[in-house]
Formats: structure tokens, sequence, C-alpha cells
């Protein structure tokens, strides 16, 4: 039996040997498509398996963990009688046998994070106290050590959730990390977890900070408590990170910082337009009178970009000193955009002076620049 | 005569060798590149929290685009669909391009709105804006309708959105299509998070929606399509999006956003040009003219995909309207290649010209041409008893094997991405489109795409025809019992 198989085996081998080329090459491939395909389906149907799998372990274990910590923390009767840290959970609770399983305890991470961004105050220190009791922060530190770094960022996210310190040694490199989802969690890790100086990754970041992860840094730092606001003006005039630069001036206009006005105008001299749209447009939401006669003087050597923006920051200034210029845009601009921004910002300043202004250009106008003040006029379109 | 034509034939036989290896070859690279890439956006999605840009005064704006032509059956819970989107900053344009029905009248009485005057800049050409209407409720103070004239083309309604545009960005999208809640939210971040490139375009993969359950504009329960044709086409939609789209994202080198779904960047769309109404392939003539624009321009661009469903379409289910629209598409692609042919090798394209243009020419224009010539070159062979049977054979079990891998590999990459099926069942029906498309749906597209190639080279008159919508299943209601006394 076992003979014949290995002469037919030896058999299709010569016979293989003498076909031509490109139908060896032809064969070899058949077996090769046919081999992919059946593991692509072992992994579809494995994937499945897995899936259906761990739900029903999250069926199992979820409720079980979530009343581990209902009961030791939400319901916790020692909560109004005593300091947090003078808390004691039940031992037998907290070194349940399961609980020392790994997956297990990425599951009580994950739902005490989930829980401590719905509680604060006491029940939220408490929830950071089972963390440390049941030991969590070593989980969280093993990842830290590992060399991908989705791993890193997970340490330290669940680090900083959990308000727990990430020394600077640690923490500062990885916020000028070439891996910009690193980069930018490391960051947001920073600004949350230093106490003395949260800003000060600024001084060192030579890697952008993207739009993107503008979004939750200004999060954070616009919504953490305790958290030393400076004046952001330093980093608009030293800072050569051009992304850095960008994102204080838009926490400038937030803050409404008036002493950094000085810092602002003088980046109206950067060569990036779009640098200079960005200014003047920190300085039209800065309100910032000063900034007019600049911003006036050099409108007509901008792009259109910044020649918007002019226009806009003098409508959010609305000093009435420059309704006349705004007037002579309106009436003789050849640019739609430029007379539609023109209206709005005569519109905008609200005063008897630019009422009459509007009534006087009615009168004055051709018909389309009627329909664009009557557009700006409608308080049925916002934009 | 004879040593001529042996010639020819060694010729024509080596070259479609050559041709059919590259063509294999490419596919197995663009599978691996898909894979590279759909790893990288799932660490990325793990840990990324969309409710950040929810709440975010830094969120870019957004106007969604939809143009809508006599779908007066479905336009209210259309547009109530795209009202459940979830974005901090958006506005939609309806656009009613001259419907004949009462698709205008409905907007109008159910939302409220009444004609404003508006100041409407004609930056890209479009048949003529007969009003704009805003509405009176300011729980719709999001919605701008725009009504036009007919332009015979949903290229002229969308310049005409465009033009009404308030947001450096634009979706465009079908108002038949069911999009995602979080669409918008999805499709801005690869927009701002390339501090490289200019991403000017950003798309996902689309499905069908025809055995889907809808309840209020929303999809409550995904199915595999039941019809075979549009089974087959959502098989070929995974194998497109997920495994090629994704695959040439990895490399910057996308040809094309899907008309179906795609976001836009509107500085680069307005100064290519907008939409070319005249074009059958709209969406890739876009594509094509913006990505010209910004290498003429020497500004690095991008245009990127993310491998998970965000829209369902409902795709055509009998054979004439397939047929009408596959004429169509193939139209456009030939179209397209005659107008932009001084990119084709084009160095100052980069990657456009030296990679995409040929990419597109060799395998997707020629490739029906190729076909239909090899599948005549063999009858002549079987004709003539010149055919090794064995080695044919094998040959054609060999491209069979390897299609059905390809296809297989999708289907993989799609369930590692998400499990939108949430039966066996469903997986099985799509899985054993892999074995048959071959034999049934890829001939037809063949015949169809030629069909466009002879419409275009005869300039016979195409009408756009109008899709009949088969509506949706709706979700079943939860069973009540009425409590006994």
């Amino acid at each position: 039996m076992w003979s014949n198989l290995t002469n037919l085996i030896y058999s299709a081998y010569e016979q293989f040997n003498y076909l031509p080329l490109f139908i060896e090459i032809a064969l070899a491939f058949i077996f090769i498509a046919i081999f992919a395909t059946l593991i692509a389906y072992g992994v579809i149907l494995f994937r499945r398996w897995r899936g259906y799998v761990d739900e029903k372990r999250m069926a199992f274990i979820r409720p079980r963990v979530e009343e581990m910590i209902t009961e030791q923390v939400l319901l916790n009767e020692n909560l109004e009688k005593m300091q947090v840290a003078e808390i004691e959970f039940e031992p037998a609770a907290l070194n349940d046998k399961i609980y020392k399983k790994e997956w297990v305890r990425q599951i009580i991470i994950d739902i005490l994070i989930q829980y401590r961004k719905n509680f604060r105050g006491e029940v939220g220190e408490l929830l950071r106290k089972l963390y440390l009791d049941m030991n969590l922060t070593k989980d969280s530190y093993d990842k830290m050590k590992s060399l991908k770094w989705e791993r890193k960022i997970k340490s330290v996210v669940e680090l900083t959730q959990m308000d727990v310190q990430i020394s600077d040694v640690t923490i500062l490199p990885l916020t000028n990390s070439t891996n910009p989802a690193l980069r930018a969690a490391a960051r947001n890790a920073y600004i949350q977890l230093s106490k003395n100086e949260p800003f000060k990754f600024f001084d060192i970041a030579t890697e952008p900070i993207l739009p993107w992860d503008q979004l939750e840094l200004f999060k954070i730092i616009t919504t953490t408590k305790d958290i030393a606001i400076p004046n952001f003006s330093r980093w608009v005039s030293y800072s050569t990170n051009k992304s850095v630069v960008s994102f204080c001036l838009k926490l400038i206009a937030h803050y409404d910082q008036q002493s950094a006005i000085p810092a602002v105008l003088d980046l109206l001299a950067n060569k990036d337009h779009y640098f200079r749209a960005d200014a003047i447009n920190c300085l039209g939401k800065l309100s910032a009178e000063v900034a007019e006669e600049r911003l006036i003087r050099i409108y007509n050597t901008q792009p259109l970009a910044c020649q918007l923006e002019i226009l806009k920051a003098l409508g959010r200034i609305a000093s009435g000193k420059h309704l006349e210029f705004l007037k002579q845009e309106f009436l003789y601009s050849s640019n739609f955009d430029i007379r539609m921004n023109a209206a709005r910002s005569i519109i905008k300043h609200n005063t008897p002076g630019s009422r009459a202004l509007i009534d006087e250009l009615k009168e004055i106008t051709h018909e389309e620049n009627r329909l664009i003040i009557s557009h700006c006029q409608n308080p049925l379109i916002k934009y | 005569m004879d040593s001529f034509f042996e010639y020819l034939s060694g010729f024509f036989e080596t070259t479609v060798f050559l041709y059919g290896t590259s063509l294999l070859v490419l596919y197995a690279i663009l599978a691996v590149l898909s894979f590279l890439n759909i790893r990288l956006f799932l660490k990325k999605e793990s840990y990324t929290d969309y409710s950040v840009i929810v709440a975010s005064p830094l969120a870019p704006g957004v106007s969604v685009v939809a143009p809508a032509f006599n779908e007066g059956v479905t336009i209210i819970s259309n547009v109530r669909s795209l009202l459940t989107l979830d974005y901090p900053k958006f506005e939609i344009i309806i656009i009613n391009d001259g419907s004949t029905d009462d698709t205008l009248q409905k907007l109008v009485d159910e939302f409220a709105l009444i004609k404003v005057d508006y100041a409407y800049d004609a930056k890209l050409m479009s048949k003529p804006v007969r009003g704009i209407y805003k509405s009176t409720n300011d729980a719709y103070a999001k919605l701008i309708v725009v009504d036009k004239e007919n332009g015979k083309a949903k290229a002229d309604a969308v310049n005409a959105g465009i033009n009404v545009c308030s947001f450096p960005y634009f979706l465009c999208t079908d108002v038949d299509c069911i999009l995602h809640e979080a669409t918008l939210q999805k499709l801005i971040k690869p927009i701002m998070e390339d501090d490289v490139n200019r991403v000017i375009a950003t798309g996902a993969t689309l499905r069908l929606s025809n055995s889907c359950e809808v309840d209020g504009g929303v999809i409550t329960k995904i199915r595999a399509p039941r019809p075979l044709l549009a089974r087959f086409q959502e098989m070929e939609y995974i194998r497109a999006f997920v495994l090629g789209k994704m695959g040439w994202s990895y490399i910057n080198a996308v040809p094309n956003v899907s008309g179906g779904l795609g976001m836009f960047d509107k500085e680069i769309a307005v100064r290519a040009g907008g939409y070319d109404a005249a074009s059958f392939g709209e969406d890739m003539e876009l594509m094509m003219r913006m990505n010209r624009y910004t290498r003429e321009n020497k500004i690095p661009s991008a245009i990127r995909y993310i491998p998970i469903t965000l829209c369902w379409t409902e795709g055509p289910t009998t054979l004439k309207i397939f047929m009408r629209q596959r004429t169509r598409w193939g139209r456009g692609l030939i179209q397209l290649m005659v107008a932009h042919r001084k990119m084709m090798f084009n160095s100052r394209y980069g990657r456009v010209g030296m990679l995409i243009f040929p990419y597109n020419f060799f395998f997707e224009l020629l490739a029906p041409l190729v076909e239909f010539l090899g599948i005549l070159y063999y009858l002549y062979l079987i004709f003539f008893g010149n055919v090794n049977w064995p080695y044919a054979i094998i040959l054609l079990v060999f491209v069979y094997t390897y299609s059905v891998m390809i296809s297989t590999l999708a289907v993989l990459w799609d369930q590692l991405t998400f499990q939108y099926y949430k039966t066996w069942g469903d997986v099985v029906r799509i899985c054993a489109m892999v074995f048959i498309e071959m034999l049934i749906y890829h001939p037809l597209i063949v015949i169809f795409a030629l069909r466009g190639y002879l419409f275009f080279l005869t300039n016979r008159k195409h009408s756009w025809g109008n899709m009949q919508r088969q509506g949706f299943k709706q979700a079943q209601p939860t069973k009540v019992t009425t409590p006994t006394t």
C-alpha cells in the first residue's frame, strides 16, 4: 500500500518534470491557490467561532465584574463615613480566582475606565483605589514595556484614565515619537498627569500636532480641572513647530488671552499665508481693535484666504472705524466671496451707523449685491 | 502567409500570457497591501474616541450634497435619514434636479420650507437654479433645498449643490443611499491626520441595501442580498473596496472615489472645475482632474480609503437596469482615458501618471477586450483542432482557483474588519458567489463593458434611465403580548 503510494507520487513527479514550464507554474499555483483558499475559510470559521466564544465569555464575566464593582464601590457604605484612602475592600471579593486571569483583568480595567468617565468625586477616587488595590497598575505598566505601539498606547490611556503617574523619563520621549498615534496619546497623558508643567512638551515638540490630535488635546486642556493655563503667546513667539503655533492660536482665542495680541500681530509678517490667515482669525476672535489699522494696511498685499479673514476680523472687532473700507470692498470688489464677507461684517457691527450704511448700500448698489445683503440679513441662513 | 499567421499567433499568446501573469501578480500585491492597510486601520480604530470630534468646536464643517430626481416616494425618509448624521458642524443640501413628480412639494410641506433670497455664486457650471429653500423650523436649520432645471446628469446637480456649500469639505452621496450616522466623523479623520499630504478625497466601503431591514431611514439589520444579481454585486463591491481600494490607498494611489459616498476638498474640486456633466463616469473623471490639478500645482495630495461600510445603496436587481449601469460605466471609462490620455506614463503626474492611469488603461479598460479576443482565438483553435486539451484545462483551472482565492481573501479581509453579517447563512451566501461569479457574473460584466465601448465609438445616445426602487424591508415591530386579565 505504502510503496504503491510512493510509486504514484514518484511517477507524478517524473511526469511533472517533463511538462512545459508554464504548465508547471500553473500547477504549482493551483495547489497554492487551493491551499490559501482553504486557509482563508479556516480563518473565517475560526474568527467567527472566536467572536462567538468571546461574546459568551463577556456575557458571563461582565455581570460578575460589574456586580463586584457595584458592591465594593458604588454601594460601599463607608463612602460617606470615612476618607477614600481609609476604605478597605473585602479581600474575598477581590481575590476571586477568576480575577487572576489576564483577560479578566483586562475586562476589569476596561469597565473601571468606563465607570471613571461617568463617576467623579469620591466614587471616582474609590474606583481608582480598586484599580490600585487589585494591582492592575502592574498590568498597565507591563503593556508599556511592549514593543508594539498599540500596546503602549493602551498602557498610557489606562494609566491616564486612572490618574496614575508616569515618570517624565518614560512619557516625555513618547510625546515626540515618530508614530503619530503614540505621540498623540502620550501628549494627552502628559497634559493630564503633569502637575507642574503640563505644557512642557510644547517646548520640545519637533513632530507636528495633527489637526485630529488637536481635537482631543483641546478638549483635555479646556476641560481638565486644576490645570494651570499658561500664556500661550510664549510658543507663538518662540516655537519653530508650526502646528504648535497654530494650536496655540486656537487656545489664545478660546481663553481670550488679550496679552497675546502683540505676539499674534508679529505673525502677520510670516511667509506662510495659511499661518497668517490663522493669526488674523485669532485677532478677530480676540476683538483686537489695535490690530485693525495693520490689517487694513496689509490687506491689498494678501492672498484671498487672508483677505477674507481680514474682512471677517473687522466684523468681529466691529469698532466702526472701518465701515468705509468695508463699503468700498462691498461695492467695488469683483470677487463674490469678498463682497459676501464685507456685507456680513458690516451687518455684524449692528450699530445705527452700520444699519444706515446697509440701507444706503441697498439703494445705490446693483441687483446681485442687494441679494447678497438680503442673504446675509436672513436669520434662516446660518452660514 | 502561414508563417506570418503563426508569428501573429505566437505574439498574441505571449502577450496574453504576460498580461494575465501581470494581472495576477498585481492582485496578489494588492491583497498584501490591503491586508497591511486594514491591520493598521484596525489598530488605530481600537483606541480612537470619535466622541471627541462630535463635541469639538475645532471640527471642520462639512456640507452633505445629495441630488434627487423624481424621488417623491422616498424623499422624506431619505432626508430624515441624512438628518440623523452625528457631527457638530454640517449642512444638508438636497438638489431637486427638475423632478417632474412631487419631490419638491413634499419637501416643502414636510420640512416647512420657504423660498429665500439666496446669493448664489455659480462657481461651477450647471443648469439654472430656480430657487433655494430653507426651513422655518429650527429643527431643520441644517437643511437647504436647491431647486434647479433638470441637467440630465447627476454631475450637473452636484455642481449646483457645491455652489451652495458653505464648508471647506463636501460629502457627495445619492439621496437614496443610507449613511451610517458616524459617516462624517469617520471620513473626516483621514483628512485631519495627514501632515504630509493634503487629503483631497476620502471614501469608504459601499454595500447593497437590497435585503437589509430599514427603519426610519436607518439600517436595523444588515443582510446579504437575496436576489442573485445583487449578491454578485455585493461580492464585487467587497473585493473592489476592501481588497482593491484599501490596497491602493496604502501606497497613495487610489484611482477613484465612488459616487455613492465620498468626501472631497471643496477648494480643490472647484479649482479643478467640478463635475463634468458630459461624462459618463463623472466620479472617476472628477478624481482624475483633482489629481491632475494638484500635480500640476505641485500640491502634495492623497486620496484615502477606509475599510468600514458607511453607505448602503440599492443595487439593480434586473438584468436590464444592470446592463444600463455597466454600459454607462464602460463608456465613462473609455471617455476618461481618451480625455486624459496625456497623463499616461507622464512622470509629471507622479503616481497618477505612472501607476493609476496605466493601471486603469491596461487592466480596467483593456481587460474586457483582451478577454473577448482570447475567447475568439480559443474558438478558432478549437475549430481547427489546435487545442492541447490537458494543458488548456490545467490553465483554466489555474485561473479559476486563483480568482477564487483572491475573492475569498477579500471576504476574509472584510470579516477581519467587521463582521457585518450576523448569521452564518449570510456568510455562506456571499462565499458561494466566489465560486460561481466567474462563470455567470463575470461574462456579463465583460459584455456590458464592451457594449459601453461600442456606444462610445459609435457616439450613440445614452439615456440615463431611472432606476426602479424596490424599497426597503421594514424592521418588524417588536411583538407585544397583551396582558390577560
